[in-house]
């Protein structure tokens, strides 16, 4: 509460501050990414939104229209299942993203000295190439009859391991696409954190361990809720990892609407899906907001 | 903690934000109304002047990658000064989803119900074809396609190549097969099976098994297919249209194929060309065909009617055949075809044959949905 009544303080002051060619000013650099917005993004999710209450067509186009029909089809627990299912990818993603990645943000922002910066930028690097490129290189590498299977064939380990085409081949192609935007916020607020709070902790004889886990752990977690966020929402829609790594049994939500769009000839209905899975990411979002919130006002 | 402050709120500006922005989606997109019935459309551009076969531009092209002799490309464009913006997509769905949202390209090679339904739509132009040199490679000398089922008299279409769709396996692997569609469950493969991921194509090979037609929406018929489909997803490793790519990485001993897709890989890929069988299974196969068109919203109609010309002369049919390894259906292409198969006696195609039961034709939207409803439920479970 203390903060938001500062907020209002500061409001007031710099208001009267501004003076109004200032305040034009602002607008008219406000001008072009304002249009940006509005002609790209908010004008697609309104054809989304909009498409969703329509239907096919007698020559299979898609029109818009006033009906709940698609809403009412998503009722078939078949969607529900691919719901659950891509949630739990997800969820799975984020966990092992956020145990691989917290290690290698910490050993850079505390260990990394003088090669930090160029630490980040080989983490970034890889992401240059497009995901799509990277996850089919992923796909050729891990062939039965690829690199890696040759080289354990050669070298005896075994007769080959089938890594493609299972659910652990998708959660691992999504791990890798978005684990950096797992470590890059850890490693801003490791970055941010006074390394003096850990010495403290080591004066209060608490172990490196109890350390990391009283001191580090909580003065990140504004670092670790971005993370999450980051790599939640868009392991929850993808469809290109499931699509290149994943076997019969993998459909993600993702693929479900790219089906409905382009297959199903259905783009209303893929249109409802969507807008459901847009609420559904709200929901997180919201939750996100509501938990930085509280971390921000702990700290 | 202290943003910027300007004059108009942030909730003000997302208001009039999305008003504006709904409006302009109102506005751009073709989705409002019914306005492109079948008789309204083909009437306005019936009416509207043909285009002339002449240079208007550089051409736009969008088929599927890699499904043209480059040395064909770069002919022609040599030969008429013009740069070829290639785009490519990875099905006919996608094909037509970028169409309808109102990209503009100037030659699309659309499978042949797609052609109809491009047609019903008003999404392509009548072609003169009068304006084309090499018309008579295709047309006049008794060819099936002067009046095919998916565009009566050509009208708005070329057509291009044929295939049948069948099952690749290779012989170390699998010595049990039987030449039927139950190979697709085959014990000895389990775990290295694919199915090709595209709905005409998974239930049209589970119709055949079952001895139902490949273009049914009844309900029964839809039932036995999904239990059928479900019942293989054992034996699957993926369902992918990559059949090229399957087959050389060793992941697939079994694949349900394309005939000129498998054709390509023992040509170029292959590095034991003895081990793979086609094999065109006794229970019916599916035989389909593509063809060229020009979307109505080509910038450039008279490049793309020169295009049109230059994909049927006599020494580009030849190059492409060798190439793609597809027959294609001028007055030459199945003899070149012919031969270049004549190893492989399971990938002969006969054109005549292409009018033919296992067509892949278009279904109102309720049937069309209804198949959609059970492809979704096999791919989901």
């Amino acid at each position: 509460m203390s903060l938001q009544v500062e907020d209002a303080v500061v409001d007031v002051t710099t208001e009267k501050r501004r003076s109004p060619t200032r305040t034009r000013l602002w607008g008219v650099l406000l001008a072009p990414p304002a249009i940006w917005m509005v002609v790209f993004f908010i004008s697609s999710v309104a054809i989304v939104v909009m498409l969703s209450f329509g239907h096919v067509n007698d020559v299979g186009k898609a029109v818009f229209g006033f009906s709940l029909d698609n809403y009412k089809a998503l009722a078939d627990p078949v969607y529900l299942k691919v719901l659950v299912r891509s949630a739990m990818f997800a969820i799975a993603t984020t966990v092992i993203s956020l145990v691989l990645g917290y290690p290698v943000a910490y050993t850079i922002a505390l260990h990394g000295g003088k090669y930090k910066n160029a630490l980040v930028a080989f983490l970034v690097i890889p992401f240059f190439a497009s995901y799509l490129i990277r996850m089919y290189a992923w796909s050729t590498l891990l062939a039965d009859e690829g690199v890696v299977n040759q080289f354990i064939r050669d070298t005896g380990l075994s007769d080959g391991i089938r890594f493609l085409n299972t659910p652990g081949a998708v959660v691992a192609g999504l791990v890798y696409g978005s684990i950096v935007f797992m470590v890059l916020p850890i490693y801003a607020s490791l970055e941010r954190m006074d390394t003096a709070l850990i010495e403290a902790g080591k004066d209060l004889y608490h172990s490196p361990l109890q350390t990391f886990f009283a001191v580090t752990v909580p003065a990140t977690r504004a670092g670790m809720l971005g993370g999450v966020l980051l790599v939640f929402l868009p392991s929850l829609g993808d469809f290109v990892a499931a699509q290149l790594l994943g076997g019969p049994s993998t459909y993600m939500i993702g693929n479900l609407i790219q089906q409905q769009f382009f297959e199903g000839h259905n783009q209303p209905l893929g249109s409802a899906l969507t807008v459901v899975l847009m609420l559904a990411l709200l929901v997180f979002m919201v939750f996100y907001l509501r938990a930085t919130q509280r971390a921000n006002r702990e700290t | 903690m202290t943003e910027p402050r300007f004059s108009m709120n942030r909730r003000d500006f997302l208001r009039g934000s999305f008003g504006v922005g709904a409006a302009a989606a109102l506005a751009a997109c073709g989705f409002s109304g019914d306005s492109a019935s079948p008789s309204a459309s083909t009437n306005a551009s019936s009416a509207a002047p043909m285009a002339q076969a002449k240079v208007d531009g550089d051409l736009v092209y969008y088929s599927w990658a890699d499904y043209c002799d480059p040395a064909v490309l770069s002919g022609f464009k040599e030969k008429y000064g013009v740069n070829i913006v290639e785009a490519n997509y990875d099905g006919y769905a996608g094909m037509l989803a970028k169409i309808q949202a109102g990209n503009a390209y100037d030659v699309v090679l659309p499978g042949a119900r797609y052609v109809e339904l491009m047609r019903k739509q008003g999404l392509i132009q009548k072609i003169d074809k009068s304006q084309l040199k090499n018309a008579d490679q295709l047309f006049g000398w008794g060819s099936y396609f002067d009046n095919p089922w998916y565009d009566p008299n050509s009208d708005y279409s070329t057509p291009f190549s044929m295939w049948t769709t069948g099952i690749a396996y290779r012989k170390d692997k699998v010595t049990t097969a039987t030449g039927t569609w139950q190979d697709l469950w085959n014990e000895q493969a389990k775990g290295h099976i694919y199915v090709l991921d595209e709905d005409d194509e998974a239930l049209g090979m589970a119709a055949l098994k079952l001895g139902l037609d490949v273009n049914t929406a009844n309900p029964d018929d839809l039932a036995k297919i999904k239990d059928v489909l479900i019942s293989q997803k054992p034996y699957l490793r993926a369902y992918s249209t990559d059949d090229i790519n399957n087959l050389a990485s060793g992941n697939a001993w079994i694949h349900h194929a394309w005939s000129g897709d498998f054709l390509n890989f023992i040509n170029n890929t292959a590095t034991d060309p003895e081990n793979w069988v086609y094999e065109l299974p006794t229970d019916g196969s599916p035989l389909n065909s593509d063809a060229w068109v020009i979307p109505a919203n080509a910038p450039h109609p008279g490049t793309a009617l020169l295009w049109l010309d230059w994909i049927m002369q006599p020494d580009n049919v030849e190059k492409n055949i060798n190439y793609i390894a597809y027959p294609l259906l001028s007055k030459s292409g199945p003899d070149i075809y012919s031969k270049m198969a004549a190893n492989y006696p399971s990938l002969e195609v006969d054109v005549s044959k292409v009018v033919n039961p296992t067509v892949y034709k278009n279904h109102d939207p309720a049937d069309q949905a209804a198949r959609n409803a059970v492809w979704t439920e096999v791919k989901a479970s």
